[in-house]
């Protein structure tokens, strides 16, 4: 253990006492100033103060299971206090002891207090009546510490007397409680001394039961914690553990593991090993002497009260090693690799690493290699080591342990960087080793900054991790590719597809794409625990409290909160797998449809956005805040049914014809404003007309129809203006619609003659100005001193485009996609997901594959087994020695190319051509099976042997080197490698198949050839078994029966078009077709031909025969029904109009060449690779089924398997 | 150090992205780089079977050794005058042993490589490796190379073991040293081609270039292994990579196509492979098994056909 891992500090007065919560994350502290502090150690916050104690509190204690807290103090008084929230406050106060409170506890399930003094009495006290119930004297010093048994009715105490006592208090739940006051005497009844236990030199300062077993440890001023056992009569000494070099204040068991912790006034804190009582680890401060210690009753944690404050620590790290590989995370508990598969949850211990490192330290890394199925871990113990092992591939009882075959070696850091290589960190020499499997050093690298940490960098690269930046470095050219500033890096997690890397800081993430060029940070206040990738892309991540995701740009939010850290491994649709403190797998359902919304949009995939839409309740503000900041307000336009919020989308993103519904919803003049605005920056100006007149907007109205060049609508506006009789208004009208008497009107009515006259005048409207000057009172003479302006030239001007019936198009946006989905409803929910939830077809795809690959498993499989295996070895050690004599260099002779040890270790013809020995395969051919014809063979000769071997060029110009394609690619030995299959018996059968389709289809010829061609096939299969070999045979036979059947069929159908009148040759070829062995489909074909030929041929006797034989295939009920009418009819008339040659009661075989029955004991001679039989004569002849071979040459046979 | 274009170029060319290399701009002619660079691409160049580019590339008039072996090699490969060439490289051999001769220790290399290729090629496997070999201490993993695949061509790889073992001593962990180690484990199958598989499944991750030639080497590697689907897939993807077929690739997808268990169209995939790349070492390796298997079939006489004489 090299580190104590300081979770939590405070500073404050003296701590006294300390108490843990047993489910929340807090703790209460006892504080010498008077005040008991209840501190989130996990938020570092402090909760609440209580302050009712006058003068040092000593003594605090949580309840077990109730929100109760007690606390004791110098001023003699035991306090409990409600601990709830909302009713923070002291409930009572026990009143009796005589002297400073020492400790405090509650019982587990009684309702008791239990207190000690330096009074030297131990109380307990009912919460419930208040009332102390029991005293226990006997103490002849102040009493230190007080505790419960943890099942047991038992207290142990420890004196200032120099014992530690063990109570039996057995008799105080037996029996009602006095509850008199004041009669001390009847308490002694209910409590007994069981043990006083004498060893301890000086005054002892607690004392403490073990959670499970028969054990006590003490701690004392003689500088000693002693461990006493107990047994139902006795206890003893045990042994003491010496190291403090001043007075013991406190010591603890682990809960968990066989620790002791302790402290002192010597400012340490010890860590001792119970079975050994050796010291494991201390841990000093320079100032601050240790009061008190305390440990969780569940978690891995301590607090230590001293004299500034109090430290929350653990002993451990509790972030489990593991690495995850496809479904399946390696992961280290106990000091064992196991594996968890997420998919089956089947967890497996592989490996134990039990004596890797300290037994007390858990690995801290761990590194999978799935092509060696071997990890890499590494530990902190001693100054940092790694350990290279390979897991088992089945675990068969006991699992081995890491030490028997595992590499070790110094390093802090280590990780594989290739299949057959890894990189190993040196921090002190800050030198990064690359070493191949067998722990050789291939390559040394100096990195360019101080690191602390090494990761896996993608291809041939390295992340180092140092205090101010990340470098991804290249390995083979020894450089930086990239550098990221980021706070020193703890962890790095890549995306599946390795495209994207996650950087894990205490603060930050780093989501970075793979060669660190772009990337985002995410700011935490919380500590992060650890990452996982979703398939889809998100970064989920873990504080301390929360789950959290991230989205490629660095948006975040939370997906739900943890009670306890958990560290996660895997995110597969809506379950997370992670791996809790206690390195337990365990999963976490969530809904991920907030970030996969969010990811649909980023990526604009808005199928799946639509989907989502529909098919959650993704509402809220949350989510159209969410769309409107980012951009996306035409999707937030569905989600909204708030007008308002309706109308304020719609003109962020230009819908304007919701917005104007809206508006006309709504219907005040702000959103017709707006409308107007966003209607004239897109140019409809006819909503604007419409947003106008909603607002009586005139003027702006007037000039609207202005630019449109309505002047139908101008006139209208004039009209509207008389009527609102706002002389200005008309003007401007007047002015746009070019209305030049309209203007004079308004001019003379509001008495601006001299404007009016002027117009008149410039407009060549004479009549007017003289009519305005008469009124005016005034002649031509009377100005002259007017000069002449000219003819005025001003117009409307003219309408060049008609734009008052145009609107200005607008380019349909991106919302219209989600219009016409959500409009009509069609679109369908197709969209597959990336994410584990629907992928039930390819899966089935997958199945499919997996089954063909099972099947070609076994053939190397059954190799191995090869019984003289062991000779072929050791013949094969021998000639490589040999061969290790020889030079190397220009003398060296060849070798012995593969083909030819193909042909050495196979006695079979296919993997002779596979070998390209076509010599050796003809004669295996003619010896084993007889085959003299070759001619036909020669496609298979070729395919076979150009597909057992493939070329290829791995060095530039040079002649491609010929590689060859084996069928037991686990056996590398020359001496044993043979062909790939070319021809399998599988394709064989299936080839068989489609021949039998061709039989059910009435097409004989293909399948006569279909069959010939199966048999060619199956001279090139090497079987590996007997099984095989018995498979090889019946596929053999199967073929020649169905071949021998066709050809008769075929035969007769030669013969009754060729010979008609030979009807006797045709029965008997339809009743030889029948004694063929076929399948019960295609026998049924051949009986009810041959029942129908028979019938047409009036041989009644012989129909119903084929009939019955028929209906005892149990055919379809419309041909049992007529095999019923032949039998019917035979019985009518058992009589054969023609006789022929078909005895069926006598066993017989179809001469394949002529084909007549050769019955039982009539000789016959065979085909040596089909067996099908012959009449003699045709001895020596060219078989005519398969036009391969001799008929009756001698042959041996396929030879055996192997 | 080299610097990063020609650490560039190098892996180029290993990884058999020489179309990729070949379109690379030559640096400028007084630079460091300039010999090796143009070296490397005119080894590209002619791996490409592009052989008339050379003339144009390579100065006609260089005093360089290195740079006159790959013209030599040019030639020799084109096949113009195939002797003349070869009588070149094999003067050039000479020249490098000299005392005196003006030329780098990489260059002497490059030489050796140079003619030992040609000499392969030419089937004179003993002269190549008294070219290459004759001084094993040289630490020039590119002549490894060669040397190894001699050695594999006459089915020694064993010596190819040695002499990568040898290599491995010195030489940091180069990718040409893992590209050797792959290529000894494809011949061998030693741990069913796992070291083969890695290393091109590795390589294809690399960042830096992208190869058609990994894929098409993966796919054999997974063909060996038995893979046969993902074989053909990572076929068809170098074909789309690279644009077009070429004869590796194409035989290797004929022979698996001879292998999945549907086998359609092999005969048409092979005719046309077979017709297009007459000179291809498959088709040329066929077309004499087809001879043999007439002449040795004709060595059995078929019997007359039984026929029943009474029909």
């Amino acid at each position: 253990m090299s580190v104590m891992l300081t979770k939590f500090e405070s500073k404050s007065n003296r701590v006294k006492g300390l108490a843990f919560h047993p489910t929340q994350p807090l703790l209460a502290a006892s504080l010498h100033s008077g005040s008991v502090q209840l501190w989130n150690y996990r938020m570092g916050v402090l909760v609440d103060r209580f302050e009712e104690h006058e003068g040092p509190v000593r003594a605090v204690a949580i309840h077990p299971s109730r929100p109760l807290l007690a606390s004791g103090g110098d001023d003699y008084k035991v306090k409990v206090w409600d601990l709830r929230p909302q009713s923070r406050k002291c409930l009572f106060t026990l009143h009796g002891h005589l002297d400073y409170v020492r400790t405090v506890q509650f019982h587990y399930e009684m309702p008791w207090i239990l207190s000690c003094s330096d009074d030297q009495t131990i109380r307990i006290w009912n919460s419930t009546s208040r009332q102390c119930i029991a005293i226990l004297t006997g103490h002849s010093h102040y009493v230190m510490s007080a505790q419960f048994h943890p099942k047991d009715d038992l207290v142990v105490s420890a004196s200032m007397d120099q014992t530690v006592r063990v109570w039996d208090i057995s008799g105080l739940r037996k029996s009602t409680p006095n509850t008199a006051p004041g009669t001390f005497d009847t308490f002694d009844n209910f409590s007994t001394v069981k043990y006083v236990l004498e060893g301890h030199d000086r005054g002892v300062n607690f004392a403490q039961f073990h959670p499970t077993l028969p054990l006590i440890v003490s701690a004392a001023d003689d500088r000693q914690v002693k461990i006493w056992r107990m047994s139902e009569t006795k206890a003893w000494e045990v042994d003491a553990c010496r190291g403090h070099f001043n007075n013991v204040l406190s010591a603890v068991f682990h809960p968990k593991h066989e620790l002791i912790v302790s402290c002192g006034e010597d400012k340490t804190i010890r860590v001792w090993d119970l079975a050994k009582r050796t010291a494991v680890q201390t841990f000093r401060r320079e100032h601050d002497r240790f009061w008190v210690l305390a440990a969780h009753p569940e978690l891995n944690l301590f607090a230590a009260g001293h004299d500034s404050g109090l430290i929350v620590f653990k002993l451990e790290r509790e972030r489990p090693a593991f690495a995850l590989h496809g479904d399946t995370v390696y992961y280290v508990r106990d000091k064992y690799v196991r594996s968890y598969d997420i998919n089956s949850g089947s967890d497996i211990g592989l490996l134990s690493v039990r004596k890797f490192g300290s037994p007390y330290v858990p690995p801290r890394t761990l590194s999978f290699n799935p092509a060696e199925r071997s990890v890499l871990l590494t530990i902190s113990s001693d100054n940092g080591m790694y350990e290279l092992a390979t897991l088992p591939k089945d675990v068969v009882g006991e699992v081995k342990d890491s030490s028997a075959d595992g590499k070790r070696g110094a390093g802090q850091s280590a990780i594989f960087v290739a299949r057959n290589r890894f990189a190993v960190l040196n921090k002190t020499s800050q030198l990064i080793e690359v070493y191949d499997l067998t722990g050789s050093v291939v390559k040394s690298i100096k990195p360019p900054v101080q690191t602390n940490e090494i990761f896996y960098g993608g291809t041939a690269s390295l992340i180092l991790s140092s205090t101010s930046a990340v470098i991804l470095y290249d390995i083979q050219q020894q450089k930086t590719l990239a550098e990221l500033n980021s706070p020193p890096v703890k962890y790095v997690v890549w995306s599946a597809d390795s495209s994207q890397v996650a950087l894990l800081s205490k603060h930050t993430i780093t989501i970075a794409n793979k060669n660190l060029s772009q990337h985002t940070l995410i700011h935490e206040t919380i500590r992060i625990k650890s990452g996982a990738w979703d398939d889809a892309g998100v970064f989920v991540y873990s504080t301390l409290n929360h789950v959290k995701y991230c989205l490629p740009q660095g948006d975040h939010g939370v997906i739900c909160t943890l009670d306890n850290p958990v560290y996660l491994t895997r995110v597969k649709g809506k379950t997370i797998h992670c791996l809790d403190r206690s390195a337990r797998p365990r999963t976490i359902t969530i809904d991920p449809t907030e970030y996969r919304f969010k990811l649909a949009l980023i990526r604009n995939n808005y199928d799946e956005v639509l989907y989502l839409i529909r098919t959650s309740n993704l509402l809220g503000q949350s989510i159209i805040a969410y769309l409107q900041q980012k951009g996306f307000p035409e999707i937030a336009l569905h989600f909204v049914e708030d007008k308002n919020t309706r109308f304020d989308l719609a003109i962020e993103c230009g819908n304007l014809d919701v917005a104007m519904e809206m508006a006309r919803a709504i219907d005040r003049p702000e959103c017709w404003t707006r409308l107007a605005q966003q209607a004239l920056r897109q140019g409809n100006h006819k909503i604007v007309e419409k947003a106008y007149q909603q607002t009586k907007n005139f003027d702006k109205l007037s000039f609207l129809y202005l630019t449109t060049g309505s002047e139908s609508k101008l006139k209208k506006m004039q009209k509207i203006a008389d009527a609102r009789g706002d002389p200005m208004s008309r003007f401007h009208n007047a002015l746009y619609a070019g209305d030049i008497e309209g203007r004079i009107n308004v001019l003379r009515e509001v008495g601006m003659y001299p404007l009016a006259y002027l117009t008149a005048k410039t407009n060549g409207l004479e009549d007017i100005a003289t009519e305005i000057l008469e009124g005016a009172g005034l002649t031509e003479s009377d100005i002259d001193d007017v000069p002449d302006f000219g003819r005025s030239t001003l117009r409307g001007p003219p309408v060049v485009t008609d734009t008052t019936n145009l609107s200005w198009p607008s380019i349909p946006g991106g919302e219209s996609f989600f219009d016409r989905a959500l409009a009509n409803g069609n679109l369908e929910a197709t969209t597959e997901y990336v994410n584990g939830d629907t992928t039930a077809a390819a899966s089935a795809a997958l199945d499919e594959w997996a089954k063909d690959e099972e099947e070609q498993d076994l053939v190397p499989d059954e190799d191995g087994w090869d019984l003289d295996a062991g000779g072929e070895a050791r013949a094969e050690e021998e000639a490589e020695e040999v061969v290790e004599e020889e030079e190397l260099g220009a003398g060296a002779a060849p070798g012995i190319s593969e083909s030819e040890a193909w042909v050495r270790n196979s006695p079979f013809a296919g993997d002779h051509v596979a070998a390209g020995s076509f010599e050796t395969a003809m004669q295996l051919l003619n010896r084993q099976l007889g085959i003299v014809n070759f001619t036909q063979l020669k496609p298979l000769f070729e395919s076979v042997y150009r597909s057992s071997r493939v070329y290829l060029s791995p060095v530039a110009s040079l002649p491609p080197l010929e590689l060859h394609l084996r069928r037991n690619i686990s056996e590398s030995s020359l001496s044993r490698v043979l062909p790939v299959q070319v021809v399998t018996l599988r394709q064989t059968r299936q080839e068989l198949g489609d021949g039998f389709r061709l039989v059910s289809g009435n097409k004989l010829t293909e399948a006569r050839g279909v069959f010939r061609s199966v048999l060619q096939s199956l001279l090139f299969i090497a079987v590996t078994s007997n099984d095989e070999a018995k498979e090889w045979r019946d596929a053999v036979t199967l073929a020649r029966e169905y071949l021998l059947g066709v050809s008769i069929e075929l035969e007769r159908r030669r013969i009754a078009e060729a010979e008609p009148d030979n009807p006797k040759r045709i029965l008997e070829l339809a009743a030889y077709f029948t004694q063929c062995k076929l399948q019960p489909a295609h026998l049924q074909i051949a009986l009810r031909s041959a029942g129908q030929v028979f019938g047409k041929h009036s041989n009644f006797a012989g129909a119903a025969k084929f009939a019955r034989r028929l209906l005892e295939l149990n055919p379809d009920p419309r041909v049992a029904a007529q095999a019923r009418q032949r039998i019917a009819a035979g019985d009518r008339n058992p009589h054969d109009a023609i006789e022929v040659d078909y005895d069926e009661f006598t066993p017989f075989e179809v001469c394949a060449a002529s084909f007549v029955p050769i019955y039982r004991g009539q000789p016959a001679i065979r085909c040596p690779y089909t067996h099908a039989a012959f009449k003699p004569e045709f001895k020596g002849m060219l078989d005519p089924l398969t036009e391969l071979t001799e008929i009756g040459a001698v042959a041996s046979g396929l030879p055996a398997p192997r | 150090m080299e610097s990063s274009t020609l650490y560039h170029a190098k892996q180029q060319f290993y990884l058999g992205a020489y179309k990729a290399l070949a379109d690379l701009p030559l640096p400028d002619a007084g630079s460091d780089d300039y010999v090796p660079i143009l070296v490397y691409q005119a080894r590209a160049h002619i791996a490409l079977e592009d052989n008339d580019a050379i003339s144009s590339l390579v100065p006609p008039d260089t005093e360089n050794l290195a740079l006159k072996a790959v013209t030599a090699l040019a030639r020799y490969v084109s096949a113009s005058d195939a002797d003349a060439a070869l009588e070149e490289l094999r003067d050039l051999c000479v020249e490098i042993e000299g005392e005196d001769v003006e030329a780098t220790e990489r260059e002497k290399g490059w030489v050796r490589v140079i003619a030992g290729t040609a000499f392969v090629r030419a089937g004179e496997i003993e002269e190549a490796m008294e070219t290459l070999g004759a001084e094993s201490s040289l630490q020039n993993l590119e002549v490894v190379a060669v040397l190894v695949q001699a050695y594999l061509s006459i089915h020694r790889p064993d010596l190819a073991r040695k002499e990568f073992d040898r290599a491995k001593a010195w030489a940091e962990d180069e990718i040409l040293l893992q590209l050797i180690e792959a290529s000894i484990g494809l011949v061998t199958g030693k741990d069913s081609y796992a070291d083969a598989q890695a290393f091109f499944t590795e390589q294809l991750g690399n960042p830096s270039l992208t190869s058609p030639h990994l894929l098409t080497s993966r796919g054999v590697t997974r063909l060996l292994r038995g893979d046969v689907i993902e074989a053909r897939s990572d076929f068809e993807e170098a074909i789309s990579q690279r644009g077009h077929e070429d004869a590796e690739t194409l035989a290797a997808t004929v022979v698996a196509a001879g292998l999945v268990p549907k086998r359609a169209d092999v005969e048409e995939v092979w005719s046309r492979f077979a017709s297009t790349y007459s000179q291809n070492p498959l088709v040329r390796d066929v077309r004499a098994r087809s001879e043999q298997f007439d002449e040795l079939a004709a060595k059995y006489t078929v019997p007359p056909l039984a026929i029943p004489a009474s029909a």
